[in-house]
Protein backbone atom coordinates (compact mmCIF):
# COMPACT_ATOMS: atom_id res chain seq x y z
CA UNK A 1 0.00 0.00 0.00
CA UNK A 2 1.37 3.48 -1.01
CA UNK A 3 1.94 5.70 2.36
CA UNK A 4 -0.41 8.98 1.98
CA UNK A 5 2.53 10.91 0.84
CA UNK A 6 2.79 9.30 -1.95
CA UNK A 7 -0.53 8.70 -2.70
CA UNK A 8 -0.76 12.45 -2.87
CA UNK A 9 2.11 13.46 -4.85
CA UNK A 10 1.08 10.54 -7.57
CA UNK A 11 -2.32 12.65 -7.68
CA UNK A 12 -0.50 15.85 -8.28
CA UNK A 13 0.95 14.06 -11.40
CA UNK A 14 -0.90 14.42 -15.13
CA UNK A 15 -1.51 11.37 -16.17
CA UNK A 16 -1.04 12.74 -19.94
CA UNK A 17 2.03 14.48 -19.72
CA UNK A 18 3.65 13.24 -17.01
CA UNK A 19 4.35 16.84 -15.26
CA UNK A 20 3.56 18.07 -11.70
CA UNK A 21 0.56 19.98 -10.59
CA UNK A 22 1.85 22.79 -8.57
CA UNK A 23 -1.02 25.04 -8.09
CA UNK A 24 -0.11 25.86 -4.78
CA UNK A 25 3.42 26.01 -3.63
CA UNK A 26 3.57 26.99 0.28
CA UNK A 27 0.16 25.26 0.88
CA UNK A 28 1.60 22.10 -0.95
CA UNK A 29 4.23 21.95 1.43
CA UNK A 30 2.40 22.40 4.11
CA UNK A 31 -0.14 19.59 3.10
CA UNK A 32 2.22 17.12 2.73
CA UNK A 33 3.88 17.53 6.16
CA UNK A 34 0.72 16.99 7.10
CA UNK A 35 0.40 13.79 4.75
CA UNK A 36 3.24 12.76 6.58
CA UNK A 37 1.81 13.19 10.27
CA UNK A 38 -0.83 11.01 9.04
CA UNK A 39 1.35 8.30 7.87
CA UNK A 40 2.72 8.58 11.24
CA UNK A 41 -0.59 8.09 12.94
CA UNK A 42 -1.55 5.41 10.94
CA UNK A 43 1.56 3.59 11.27
CA UNK A 44 0.70 4.02 15.18
CA UNK A 45 3.63 6.32 15.71
CA UNK A 46 1.92 9.10 16.77
CA UNK A 47 -1.17 10.13 18.13
CA UNK A 48 -2.48 13.92 18.57
CA UNK A 49 -5.70 15.92 20.76
CA UNK A 50 -7.04 19.09 19.86
CA UNK A 51 -3.28 20.50 20.44
CA UNK A 52 -0.38 18.64 21.27
CA UNK A 53 1.09 15.79 19.64
CA UNK A 54 2.81 12.71 21.24
CA UNK A 55 5.08 9.96 19.98
CA UNK A 56 3.88 6.17 21.20
CA UNK A 57 6.83 4.30 19.34
CA UNK A 58 10.01 4.99 17.47
CA UNK A 59 10.39 1.80 15.88
CA UNK A 60 11.21 1.85 12.00
CA UNK A 61 8.06 2.19 10.16
CA UNK A 62 9.96 0.80 7.30
CA UNK A 63 9.39 3.86 5.12
CA UNK A 64 12.96 6.06 5.10
CA UNK A 65 10.97 9.57 4.58
CA UNK A 66 8.86 8.58 7.88
CA UNK A 67 11.64 7.23 9.94
CA UNK A 68 13.69 10.20 9.47
CA UNK A 69 10.55 12.89 10.25
CA UNK A 70 9.96 10.18 13.62
CA UNK A 71 14.05 10.52 14.59
CA UNK A 72 13.81 14.25 14.31
CA UNK A 73 10.51 14.11 16.55
CA UNK A 74 11.95 12.49 19.23
CA UNK A 75 15.07 14.14 19.50
CA UNK A 76 12.69 17.28 20.11
CA UNK A 77 10.98 16.70 22.97
CA UNK A 78 9.85 20.11 23.84
CA UNK A 79 8.32 20.55 20.60
CA UNK A 80 4.61 19.60 21.58
CA UNK A 81 2.09 21.05 19.65
CA UNK A 82 0.81 20.09 16.14
CA UNK A 83 1.18 23.19 15.08
CA UNK A 84 5.07 23.55 16.23
CA UNK A 85 5.70 20.70 14.41
CA UNK A 86 3.94 21.49 10.75
CA UNK A 87 5.90 24.64 11.27
CA UNK A 88 9.15 23.31 12.15
CA UNK A 89 8.95 20.59 9.35
CA UNK A 90 7.84 23.39 6.85
CA UNK A 91 10.98 25.39 7.47
CA UNK A 92 13.60 22.75 7.16
CA UNK A 93 12.03 22.29 3.41
CA UNK A 94 12.84 18.52 3.28
CA UNK A 95 12.42 17.18 -0.21
CA UNK A 96 9.28 15.26 0.66
CA UNK A 97 7.74 15.39 -3.05
CA UNK A 98 11.22 14.38 -4.36
CA UNK A 99 11.22 11.53 -1.80
CA UNK A 100 7.71 10.26 -2.70
CA UNK A 101 8.38 10.51 -6.10
CA UNK A 102 11.75 8.21 -5.94
CA UNK A 103 10.30 5.90 -3.91
CA UNK A 104 7.45 5.69 -6.91
CA UNK A 105 9.22 5.47 -9.44
CA UNK A 106 11.31 2.38 -7.34
CA UNK A 107 7.62 0.78 -7.03
CA UNK A 108 7.52 1.00 -10.92
CA UNK A 109 4.50 3.31 -10.58
CA UNK A 110 6.34 5.94 -12.28
CA UNK A 111 8.90 6.80 -14.91
CA UNK A 112 11.60 9.63 -14.78
CA UNK A 113 12.27 11.51 -17.96
CA UNK A 114 14.33 14.77 -18.25
CA UNK A 115 14.20 16.96 -21.63
CA UNK A 116 15.67 19.99 -22.64
CA UNK A 117 13.72 23.36 -23.18
CA UNK A 118 15.39 25.68 -25.44
CA UNK A 119 18.55 23.51 -25.34
CA UNK A 120 19.27 24.36 -21.78
CA UNK A 121 16.83 24.13 -18.93
CA UNK A 122 15.89 20.53 -17.71
CA UNK A 123 12.55 19.64 -17.83
CA UNK A 124 11.86 16.96 -15.73
CA UNK A 125 8.14 14.63 -16.33
CA UNK A 126 7.15 11.72 -14.70
CA UNK A 127 5.04 9.33 -17.19
CA UNK A 128 2.93 6.49 -15.78
CA UNK A 129 3.87 3.06 -16.34
CA UNK A 130 0.84 1.91 -14.00
CA UNK A 131 -2.08 4.38 -13.88
CA UNK A 132 -3.88 1.57 -11.59
CA UNK A 133 -3.07 3.32 -8.20
CA UNK A 134 -3.73 6.92 -9.22
CA UNK A 135 -7.34 5.95 -10.74
CA UNK A 136 -8.34 4.28 -7.12
CA UNK A 137 -7.00 7.05 -5.26
CA UNK A 138 -9.08 9.29 -7.87
CA UNK A 139 -12.39 6.84 -7.08
CA UNK A 140 -11.52 6.92 -3.35
CA UNK A 141 -11.68 10.23 -3.33
CA UNK A 142 -14.91 11.05 -5.41
CA UNK A 143 -16.78 8.42 -3.63
CA UNK A 144 -16.31 10.09 -0.17
CA UNK A 145 -16.93 13.47 -1.44
CA UNK A 146 -20.31 12.79 -3.84
CA UNK A 147 -21.82 10.09 -1.32
CA UNK A 148 -23.09 10.54 1.85
CA UNK A 149 -21.62 7.71 3.72
CA UNK A 150 -19.04 7.66 6.21
CA UNK A 151 -15.71 7.42 4.77
CA UNK A 152 -12.60 5.15 5.44
CA UNK A 153 -10.52 7.32 8.04
CA UNK A 154 -7.69 6.88 5.74
CA UNK A 155 -9.99 8.89 2.58
CA UNK A 156 -11.00 11.71 4.88
CA UNK A 157 -7.08 12.25 5.70
CA UNK A 158 -6.39 12.15 1.69
CA UNK A 159 -9.96 14.21 0.81
CA UNK A 160 -8.38 17.21 3.28
CA UNK A 161 -4.67 16.89 1.73
CA UNK A 162 -5.85 16.85 -1.84
CA UNK A 163 -7.73 19.88 -1.08
CA UNK A 164 -5.05 21.51 0.73
CA UNK A 165 -2.72 20.88 -2.22
CA UNK A 166 -5.43 22.07 -4.33
CA UNK A 167 -5.68 18.89 -6.38
CA UNK A 168 -9.23 18.27 -6.12
CA UNK A 169 -10.32 20.19 -9.54
CA UNK A 170 -8.20 17.17 -11.12
CA UNK A 171 -10.87 14.69 -9.80
CA UNK A 172 -14.92 16.77 -9.56
CA UNK A 173 -15.82 18.60 -11.85
CA UNK A 174 -16.20 22.51 -10.70
CA UNK A 175 -19.89 22.03 -10.18
CA UNK A 176 -19.27 18.74 -8.41
CA UNK A 177 -16.88 20.46 -6.17
CA UNK A 178 -18.87 23.49 -5.85
CA UNK A 179 -22.12 21.10 -4.91
CA UNK A 180 -20.06 18.83 -1.89
CA UNK A 181 -17.68 22.22 -0.60
CA UNK A 182 -19.31 21.43 2.91
CA UNK A 183 -18.79 18.28 2.66
CA UNK A 184 -14.80 18.68 2.12
CA UNK A 185 -14.97 21.24 4.73
CA UNK A 186 -16.68 18.83 6.80
CA UNK A 187 -14.44 15.73 6.51
CA UNK A 188 -11.59 17.99 6.86
CA UNK A 189 -12.36 19.45 9.84
CA UNK A 190 -12.58 15.50 11.47
CA UNK A 191 -9.25 15.53 11.86
CA UNK A 192 -6.77 17.51 14.22
CA UNK A 193 -4.32 17.56 11.46
CA UNK A 194 -6.10 18.41 8.70
CA UNK A 195 -7.28 21.66 10.73
CA UNK A 196 -3.61 22.82 11.84
CA UNK A 197 -2.37 22.55 8.30
CA UNK A 198 -5.54 24.72 7.48
CA UNK A 199 -4.71 26.93 9.75
CA UNK A 200 -1.25 27.61 9.14
CA UNK A 201 -2.02 27.81 5.33
CA UNK A 202 -4.07 30.54 6.31
CA UNK A 203 -1.36 32.39 8.27
CA UNK A 204 0.81 32.08 5.64
CA UNK A 205 -1.99 33.55 3.51
CA UNK A 206 -2.67 36.43 5.86
CA UNK A 207 1.25 37.17 6.25
CA UNK A 208 1.80 37.28 2.37
CA UNK A 209 -0.79 39.26 1.80
CA UNK A 210 0.75 41.90 4.73
CA UNK A 211 3.62 41.99 2.98
CA UNK A 212 2.18 42.76 -0.40
CA UNK A 213 0.29 45.64 1.06
CA UNK A 214 3.35 46.70 2.69
CA UNK A 215 5.09 46.75 -0.48
CA UNK A 216 2.36 48.59 -2.43
CA UNK B 1 -6.19 1.44 28.33
CA UNK B 2 -9.44 0.95 28.77
CA UNK B 3 -12.34 -1.36 30.03
CA UNK B 4 -14.77 -2.44 27.94
CA UNK B 5 -18.80 -4.04 29.06
CA UNK B 6 -21.50 -4.82 27.07
CA UNK B 7 -25.12 -5.43 28.12
CA UNK B 8 -28.12 -5.47 26.53
CA UNK B 9 -31.12 -2.93 27.39
CA UNK B 10 -34.41 -3.26 25.47
CA UNK B 11 -33.26 -3.64 22.17
CA UNK B 12 -30.17 -2.02 22.69
CA UNK B 13 -26.33 -3.07 23.03
CA UNK B 14 -24.92 -1.01 25.43
CA UNK B 15 -20.95 -1.04 25.25
CA UNK B 16 -19.83 0.75 27.89
CA UNK B 17 -16.23 2.17 28.12
CA UNK B 18 -14.18 3.62 30.60
CA UNK B 19 -10.66 4.61 30.60
CA UNK B 20 -8.22 7.10 27.96
CA UNK B 21 -9.35 6.20 24.22
CA UNK B 22 -6.16 6.82 22.67
CA UNK B 23 -3.87 5.21 20.38
CA UNK B 24 -2.71 2.41 22.68
CA UNK B 25 -6.65 1.54 23.27
CA UNK B 26 -7.65 2.45 19.92
CA UNK B 27 -7.75 -1.14 18.14
CA UNK B 28 -9.54 -2.46 21.37
CA UNK B 29 -12.48 0.37 21.20
CA UNK B 30 -12.98 -0.14 17.58
CA UNK B 31 -12.85 -4.16 17.59
CA UNK B 32 -15.42 -4.38 20.86
CA UNK B 33 -17.53 -1.54 19.15
CA UNK B 34 -17.36 -3.69 15.38
CA UNK B 35 -18.43 -6.78 17.42
CA UNK B 36 -21.35 -5.15 19.18
CA UNK B 37 -22.43 -3.74 15.59
CA UNK B 38 -21.87 -7.53 13.94
CA UNK B 39 -24.09 -9.34 16.67
CA UNK B 40 -26.85 -6.39 17.05
CA UNK B 41 -29.23 -3.99 15.26
CA UNK B 42 -29.09 -1.01 17.55
CA UNK B 43 -25.78 -0.33 19.42
CA UNK B 44 -24.87 2.92 21.65
CA UNK B 45 -21.68 3.41 23.07
CA UNK B 46 -21.52 4.77 26.34
CA UNK B 47 -18.49 7.24 26.89
CA UNK B 48 -19.55 8.45 29.99
CA UNK B 49 -16.56 7.07 31.78
CA UNK B 50 -13.79 8.10 29.27
CA UNK B 51 -12.07 11.20 30.14
CA UNK B 52 -10.00 11.27 27.73
CA UNK B 53 -10.19 10.64 23.30
CA UNK B 54 -7.03 11.48 21.25
CA UNK B 55 -7.63 11.34 17.05
CA UNK B 56 -6.76 7.69 16.94
CA UNK B 57 -9.96 7.63 19.50
CA UNK B 58 -12.15 9.51 17.22
CA UNK B 59 -10.87 7.41 14.43
CA UNK B 60 -11.75 4.24 15.93
CA UNK B 61 -15.42 5.30 16.84
CA UNK B 62 -16.01 6.94 12.97
CA UNK B 63 -14.69 3.22 11.63
CA UNK B 64 -17.28 2.00 13.79
CA UNK B 65 -19.98 3.79 12.55
CA UNK B 66 -18.92 3.03 9.29
CA UNK B 67 -19.38 -0.40 10.26
CA UNK B 68 -22.48 0.25 11.28
CA UNK B 69 -23.73 2.59 8.34
CA UNK B 70 -22.16 -0.60 5.59
CA UNK B 71 -24.71 -2.75 7.86
CA UNK B 72 -27.91 -0.49 8.08
CA UNK B 73 -27.11 -0.92 12.04
CA UNK B 74 -28.19 2.05 14.41
CA UNK B 75 -25.04 3.49 15.88
CA UNK B 76 -25.42 6.02 19.08
CA UNK B 77 -22.78 7.57 20.70
CA UNK B 78 -24.07 8.67 24.07
CA UNK B 79 -23.29 10.31 27.31
CA UNK B 80 -20.17 12.36 26.60
CA UNK B 81 -17.67 13.51 29.46
CA UNK B 82 -17.56 17.69 28.83
CA UNK B 83 -13.41 17.39 27.78
CA UNK B 84 -14.88 14.59 24.90
CA UNK B 85 -17.85 16.55 24.33
CA UNK B 86 -15.36 19.47 23.39
CA UNK B 87 -13.10 17.39 21.39
CA UNK B 88 -16.46 15.57 19.52
CA UNK B 89 -17.76 19.16 19.00
CA UNK B 90 -14.13 20.61 17.90
CA UNK B 91 -14.10 17.45 15.19
CA UNK B 92 -17.86 18.00 14.22
CA UNK B 93 -18.31 14.41 14.84
CA UNK B 94 -21.82 15.20 15.11
CA UNK B 95 -22.56 15.58 10.84
CA UNK B 96 -21.69 12.14 10.79
CA UNK B 97 -22.96 9.78 13.47
CA UNK B 98 -25.96 10.59 16.22
CA UNK B 99 -24.83 11.68 19.32
CA UNK B 100 -27.08 12.24 22.64
CA UNK B 101 -26.54 12.95 25.90
CA UNK B 102 -28.17 9.83 27.68
CA UNK B 103 -28.45 6.34 26.74
CA UNK B 104 -31.22 5.78 24.40
CA UNK B 105 -32.51 3.00 26.39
Amino acid sequence: MLTMLEEVVLLAVDEKTGQLRSTREFGTAYALVGAVFFDLALAKKIDTDTETIHIIDTGSTGNATLDRVLANMAKHPKLTTVRAWIEELFLQRDDLEGEALASLIKQGILRHEVSKLLWIIDVERFPMVNNQHQQLAKLRLARAIVTDEIPDTRDIMLVSIADQCGLLPYVLSASELSNRRDRIQMLSNLETISRKVTDAILNLDATVRHAMTKVV
Amino acid sequence: MIEVTQETKSDWCVVAISGRADAEAADQLESSLRAAIDTHAKVAANLADVDYISSAGLRAIIQAARAAQAKHATFVVCSLTPSVKKVFDMSGMHHIMRIQGGLPC
